[in-house]
């Protein structure tokens, strides 16, 4: 019966050893203890001996081959000429029971899926950037993965040829499964399979290096993690959120604060405003509750009443310069634009920060603009901005007073009376701030050159 | 069940003196199995490590079977026996199953302990191996509390401590001694003399004698030739007797050496161990080639017989380790079980304690 | 109901057992005659005889190891450490031969042995008789821990710890032996893993082991003064812990304080204090505190030995602080 001559494992860490040269030739009779090949590994050279006695046949590794271990280079049979092929390389390392021959892999180093994050247990791959039968070298990109973090590039590792690629783009491979093998030699018949293909026939999909397995699921007793990582949706954030992260500082206040100010729809910002000492404790969430209604905040919706301002303004000024400005400016600047840079100016004026402003002159559509402050009102441009403010200019019609109530934005309304134009301000913001807009906005339409200056 | 020879003390070499009565064939053919199996499941996990098959390290006991078997095959299942970490021996001559064994020296769920051992622990608890042991000297206090235990439980059990000359240089192997000296325990200290501990000669790492470390705790010491599997035997039958009589603790000290490395992958290993010193210890006193000559010369078998059985030993071994390879792993839901043991009894007092 | 001291627990619970079954025994250094240097074991060698309470040379690692291997082969033994800084030398026969028998046989050796040895300091024996090393038992797995707290604690918790088929490590606080407690006579057992609540309470959550518990119970008296009211929770036994009724307590209470003798740093109140803050994060209103003994080998002086272990006002202290929220480390 033909036994098999292999490439012994001659270290605690060595996965091959280099073939220096046979010392007997094909068909050679043998006996148990003759040497019969020399080969090296990184401490020493050294000779292996036959384990039988018989003939050497059937060599299949050269001298200076790298051979891995437990790879057969020999057989010692029974006859000079040999009995056959030798049998399908064997695994280098210990495998679960695998299918029979027509699946054989190829011979070589086994590349896992890395676990690229602590919390990670499987990963996608976006592409391999070798092919099958490819040459690497172990700083080579072998392919991308990506995590739920970032796309990651994992080098080969090993210096080689590409001998499987044992999943496709795509495919969510678990961390420590086996994804492709690097040989030693240039393959004969690389392969090109995917997990989906692997699984098909085989109880237990594809197979993992045990020591290298993702890190070990928590046998203790207890409920599972809360937290599990979910790499591809954006899942429920495990501890409710306050309001507050918007404003940029952290709210310190302990767990149990947290939640129970969750529960109850409670804001913790507010006792931030109203000045309590963090970090806050449960206790702090009585004096939460037992606060006034919220403060007006600046720049959002709030509460204060509708408002309704009038102005009244000589309508000379303004028709004037209208009429010098549309002689003066090539290509004629329309009226809309003057109208919202005046408007625009006073806003920025009373907010102190400056925006866009709409101007609805029926029936022509609406416009937008956006002056920047000193911009010469010639050079304004229409802009898609979101408005800020509302310009509705009806002198044109026969409109004379307003009173709409306050509209999402703050309406200035023109109309005109004879010789005069009534401006009227209707919206939802401090006294002081609406006064000041309408004041300066009228201002402006009274005297237009001064303003300009 | 020994031949009526005298105690030997005093080493020994070369073939036996003597005719051996022949109604004791079947315990010399026992022997010499024992051996035959022993070297060939050596082999067999020599070849499964080189192969890169079987993870870990593991420890041959080749060239030193007459030990194990010369001790074992005195002893019966009820008598106990701590091994070592080159332990391989010391289970088969103790009855363990090829089958079995290397199912665990692979990690494999039929193995000895379902995987969780492995070759540095395996125990076969039905044959009464206590079981190999991965700290130098970790069972002598084992063996020596098995040998109070069978003492206290007024049974004639006696427990055999196998251990390796650089053993003695662990503290707790006199504490042991005094007391199983001082209590006079069934227990008898077995050290394989191989000549090296790990990588260093003996000589460098004992002072003095160990006979006379026994002798010092009153312990009777004897030496043997380890080689020699009838004097071993012969020499463990008798003491084991005497230690049943409540005559013990024994010291022997056995001269042996072992062929491979102190692990398997100790293969250079002429730095500190001459080629040639190897070479005579397996042609001149190989204890299996050995015995087989006496067995030949005494009528008591004809090479053919030998050779076949040493055929059908090889290829038990070859099945089993097929077997073992093919063999499913154990469960990974077994991961966390085994760390205790249920205790029915007391589970069963604390529901009758509420109950009540 | 009858009180009696530690010690005398201790001696009843094993003379019990050792009646009940042939196989128990005991063994280690002056445990016959002297019935150890503390007395415990007093009268024992009368009634059972000197081969079953066994006077051992000085070889803490051989009698354990001997312990090991008669625990395997048939026979319970007990083995008696006299002081517990003497586990250093005992590790490898109790955390790798004791603890791994049954796992590394696949379950089928088992090690029922019980190694009884003591904890505690304050009592002016300098650093190498004074530890307080179960953390370092309670980290291998395979091994059982027990911390009696009271002489009630000390029979029941012993009476188990023989009968269960597993190796046990118990601890006895040293400084205990003469403290009574209520003992009821009839036969009882104290299952592992089932914490005791000594005393109900609101506002904190007082968790102490072996003589800790009665620190906090002494605190707990101080903090009811300032109307703070501790609830107390002795563990009994740390392998197996009981979670379940710890983390009730402090979603009741939402405060928590662990208090052990071992240090303070890589031991049982890192353990308890990480469940907490793990498994009960979202009722907590304060941080979880740890008190151990302090980070130093134990000082022979009187002067100096005491301010390293919790007392009673140290802890009220650290509990006040807790429940008025005074417990915030700036960045």
């Amino acid at each position: 019966m033909p036994h098999e001559v292999i490439m012994p494992a001659l270290g605690m860490a060595q996965d091959s050893g280099v073939l220096i040269g046979w010392l007997k030739a094909a068909g050679d009779p043998v006996k148990a203890g003759d040497p019969l090949m020399e080969v090296e590994t990184d401490k020493a050279t050294m000779e292996v001996e036959a384990a039988h006695d018989g003939f050497l046949t059937d060599l299949s590794a050269e001298a200076g081959a790298t051979v891995p271990v437990g790879q057969v280079v020999a057989m010692i049979s029974d006859t000079p000429e040999g009995s056959g092929k030798p049998g399908a390389p064997t695994e280098a390392a210990v495998a679960p029971k695998e299918d029979s021959k027509p699946d054989a892999m190829p011979e070589g180093r086994k590349i896992i899926m890395p676990a690229l994050g602590m919390a990670q247990d499987s990963a996608l791959i976006v592409g391999w950037s070798k092919a099958p039968g490819d040459a690497v070298s172990a700083d080579d990109t072998l392919l991308e993965v990506e995590t739920d973090k970032s796309t990651m590039e994992v080098p080969a590792g090993h210096d080689g040829y590409v001998a499987a690629l044992l999943a496709a783009e795509g495919e969510d491979v678990p961390v420590g499964e086996v994804i492709a093998i690097i040989s030693a030699e240039r393959p004969d018949a690389p392969v090109r399979r995917s997990r989906a293909e692997a699984s098909q026939g085989r109880p237990e999909a594809t197979e993992s290096l045990p020591e290298k397995a993702a890190p070990a699921i928590a046998a203790q007793s207890g409920p599972a993690p809360k937290t599990t990582p979910a790499p591809r949706t954006a899942g429920a954030q495990p501890e409710p959120k306050t309001r507050s992260a918007a404003e940029g500082g952290r709210v310190l206040a302990s767990p149990k604060a947290r939640r129970l100010a969750a529960e109850e729809g409670l804001d913790l910002q507010r006792l931030v405003d109203a000045g309590a000492t963090q970090p806050f404790h449960v206790r702090d969430l009585e004096t939460l509750r037992q606060l006034p209604a919220p403060q007006p905040a600046p720049a959002a919706a709030t509460s204060h009443a509708a408002q309704h301002l009038t102005a009244d303004v000589a309508a000379e000024a303004l028709d004037a310069f209208l009429d010098w400005l549309a002689k003066e400016s090539a290509p004629a600047t329309p009226r809309a634009a003057t109208l919202a840079a005046f408007a625009a100016a006073a806003w920025a004026d009373a907010m102190g920060e400056p925006g866009a402003v709409q101007v609805e002159a029926p029936p022509a559509a609406a416009v937008q603009y956006a002056p920047a402050q000193g911009q010469p009102i010639a050079d304004l441009a229409q802009t898609d901005a979101p408005a800020i403010l509302v310009l509705r200019d009806l002198v044109a019609t026969p409109l004379r007073a307003m009173q709409l109530g306050a509209e999402a934005t703050p309406v200035l309304s023109l109309t005109r009376a004879g010789d005069r134009v009534h401006v009227t301000l209707e919206g939802q913001m401090p006294p002081p701030v609406a006064i000041a807009l309408l004041s300066g906005f009228a201002a402006r339409l009274a005297d237009p050159l001064r303003h300009l200056l | 069940m020994a031949a009526k020879a005298a105690a030997k003390t005093g080493t020994q070499k070369g073939a036996q003196t003597g005719k051996a009565p022949k109604g004791n064939a079947e315990d010399y053919l026992r022997m010499y199995r024992q051996m035959a199996r022993i070297r060939a499941f050596e082999d067999n996990a020599n070849q499964l490590y080189l192969a890169g098959k079987m993870q870990g390290l593991t420890h041959m006991y080749s060239g030193q079977e007459a030990v194990a078997v010369g001790i074992c095959e005195a002893l019966t299942d009820a008598d106990k026996i701590t091994s070592t970490h080159r332990g391989h021996g010391h289970c088969v001559a103790k009855g363990a199953d090829f089958t079995a064994m290397f199912c665990e020296l692979l990690g494999k769920e039929e193995g000895y302990c379902r995987g969780k051992g492995g070759s540095m622990h395996i125990a076969d608890q039905s044959h009464g191996n206590l079981g190999a042991n991965a700290i130098v000297g970790g069972s002598m206090g084992i063996a020596t509390g098995a040998a109070l235990s069978a003492q206290l439980r007024g049974t004639d059990e006696v427990t055999v401590c196998f251990f390796g000359d650089g053993a003695t240089a662990q503290g707790i192997w006199y504490e042991v001694m005094n007391m199983a000296a001082l209590w006079n325990l069934p227990v008898i200290y077995a050290c394989e003399n191989n000549g090296y501990s790990e990588y260093t000669k003996t000589a460098e790492i004992a002072a003095g004698s160990l006979t006379a470390r026994a002798e010092a705790f009153g312990i009777e010491a004897h030496k043997v030739d380890g080689q020699d599997v009838l004097a071993v035997n012969e020499l463990t039958t008798k003491l084991v007797a005497r230690a049943r009589k409540g005559e013990g603790p024994f010291f022997i000290e056995l001269d042996t050496y072992r062929y491979h490395g102190h692990h398997v992958g100790d293969i250079n290993r002429e730095y500190y161990r001459a080629k040639d010193e190897e070479a005579q210890w397996k042609t001149d006193r190989d204890p299996i080639l050995n015995f087989g000559k006496w067995l030949t010369e005494q009528g008591v078998v004809t090479e053919d017989d030998l050779v076949a059985m040493n055929d059908e030993i090889r290829a038990d071994a070859e099945a089993a380790v097929a077997y073992a390879e093919a063999a499913a792993y154990p469960g990974g839901h077994e991961v966390d079980m085994h760390v205790y043991v249920d205790s029915p009894e007391l589970d069963a007092a604390l529901r009758g304690q509420t109950a009540a | 109901m009858r009180e009696i001291t530690l010690s005398k627990a201790v001696n009843e619970a094993i003379a019990e057992e050792m009646r009940r079954d042939p196989n128990v025994f005991l063994l280690g250094e002056d445990v016959a005659e002297a019935g150890t240097p503390f007395k415990v074991l007093a009268g024992l060698v009368e009634e059972f005889g000197p081969k079953r309470v066994l006077d051992t040379p000085i070889s803490e690692p051989g009698f354990v190891g001997i312990a090991v291997g008669a625990a395997l082969t048939g026979s319970r033994p007990i083995v008696d450490l006299m002081f517990g800084d003497f586990l250093f030398l005992v590790m490898d026969q109790l955390c790798n031969q004791a603890a791994k028998a049954c796992y590394m046989s696949g379950g089928k050796l088992n090690v029922p042995m019980v190694l009884r040895t003591n904890l505690g300091a304050t009592r002016r024996s300098a650093a190498q008789h004074s530890q307080s090393l179960h953390a370092l038992v309670a980290h291998i797995p395979g091994l059982k821990v027990a911390l009696p707290s009271s002489a009630y604690e000390a029979k029941g918790l012993m009476k188990t710890a023989i009968r269960d088929n597993n190796p046990v490590v118990i601890f006895e606080d040293k400084l205990m032996y003469q403290d009574k407690a209520p003992v009821p006579e009839g036969e009882y057992l104290i299952p592992f893993g089932k914490a005791n609540i000594k005393r109900e309470g609101r506002d904190i959550t007082l968790i102490g082991t072996s003589s800790m518990v009665q620190v906090a119970e002494k605190a707990a008296d101080l903090l009811a003064r300032d109307g703070i009211s501790a609830e107390v929770i002795d563990p009994r036994t740390i392998v197996p812990l009981d979670e379940e009724t710890i983390l009730a307590s402090v979603r009741k209470t939402s405060r928590a304080i662990v208090i052990d003798e071992g240090h303070q740093s890589y031991g049982i109140t890192g353990e308890i204090a990480s469940r907490i803050s793990e498994k009960a994060f979202y009722y907590l209103d304060a941080p979880v505190l740890r008190m151990g003994a302090m980070d130093v080998p134990v000082p022979f002086s009187p002067a100096l030995e005491d301010l390293t272990v919790p007392t009673p006002e140290a802890v009220a202290e650290r509990a006040r602080q807790s429940v008025r929220g005074e417990l915030f480390h700036a960045a």
